[in-house]
């Protein structure tokens, strides 16, 4: 009995040890934030720029860093997504599918109901892209796209 | 060494051998009185025997019947009394079907494997950057912009950067 019960195990054990093919796709985590400067910043920016924060401050020049827009996703390659929203800006993302050196998409930056941007990116899950966007008032809006 | 008692029952019974019973009829002091109290013994065991004799059944037949569907019924009770026991030891996972099934999952695992390696090969994608293949901005609106591209040093960000594009008032930042 006990070895048909260790035999169970390890057949169950191999089954789920299927390759990551079955893996749904990736989980991105993309952001609108607005750069500004203020005399007395927060002291940490929100959680997933954790990572980067000092260089965001140090290639853009500003201490303060607000999410006017987020969103959390896991791509399909070929299902488009609207990804992270604000009032006035959304950002639109086509998976193309995994490349060997990451996660193709072709992401677009809609102001209201205009394009502002658009481009094709690899992603690579160490490796955190940023967008600079429009100036905003004393600020920068930023977009913000990193593989989780 | 018989005692008198044994002797008499024995007599009664007609179990003494000749020399006995000849020389006990010999020691009765009234012969007459014992052979009347034979008699008398004969007549209530023959009584008896006839009196305590089982009384004919007159469904003989339906009463075997009975029995033998009684025998029968617990014969398969206990049949089935004893069919778990059986189950148990012999369930469908038997050894011979977990190694086989076991064999199988290990088969479509490397089936799959060698598929998915072929056809998707993982990247290491700790060791790439994100890339910026091409990026456009819609000159219409914004006929000035320019675009450039940088990698940080540090944290390993990738920068898009897009100068030109037309600068909004602050209302702009609603969430």
């Amino acid at each position: 009995m006990r070895l048909r019960f260790v035999l169970l195990v390890a057949v169950l054990a191999s089954l789920g040890m299927l390759p990551p093919a079955a893996r749904a796709g990736e989980r991105i985590w993309s952001g609108l934030v607005v750069a500004t400067n203020r005399p007395h910043p927060a002291v940490m920016p929100p959680r997933p720029m954790h990572r980067f924060h000092r260089t965001l401050q140090r290639t853009f020049g500003y201490n303060q860093f607000e999410v006017i827009g987020e969103s959390r996703k896991t791509l399909q390659a070929g299902q488009a997504e609207w990804l992270a929203a604000s009032k006035h800006f959304s950002l639109r993302v086509d998976p193309r599918g995994v490349a060997r050196d990451g996660y193709r998409v072709h992401l677009q930056l809609f102001q209201d109901r205009q394009t502002l941007l658009e481009t094709d990116a690899t992603l690579s899950q160490s490796s955190p892209l940023v967008i600079r966007g429009p100036q905003i008032g004393a600020g920068q809006l930023l977009l913000l796209l990193v593989v989780q | 060494m018989k005692t008198f008692e044994e002797k008499w029952t024995a007599w009664i019974d007609g179990e003494l051998t000749e020399a006995e019973r000849i020389q006990f009829e010999a020691s009765l002091e009234d012969r007459v009185a014992a052979e009347a109290e034979k008699v008398q013994s004969h007549k209530l065991g023959a009584l008896l025997k006839e009196q305590l004799r089982p009384a004919p059944m007159n469904n003989a037949e339906f009463f075997n019947h009975q029995l033998l569907a009684r025998i029968e019924s617990e014969t398969h009770q206990s049949t089935a009394d004893s069919r778990p026991v059986e189950q148990i030891r012999e369930s469908w996972w038997t050894i011979r079907r977990l190694l086989w099934t076991g064999a199988t999952s290990l088969a479509i695992f490397v089936v799959c494997a060698i598929f998915v390696i072929r056809e998707q090969p993982e990247p290491d994608q700790s060791q790439y950057l994100t890339q910026i293949l091409n990026a456009t901005v819609d000159q219409t609106v914004s006929p000035n912009a320019t675009v450039s591209i940088f990698q940080t040093k540090q944290d390993r960000v990738t920068v898009l950067w897009v100068d030109g594009l037309q600068s909004l008032p602050a209302d702009y930042a609603a969430k």
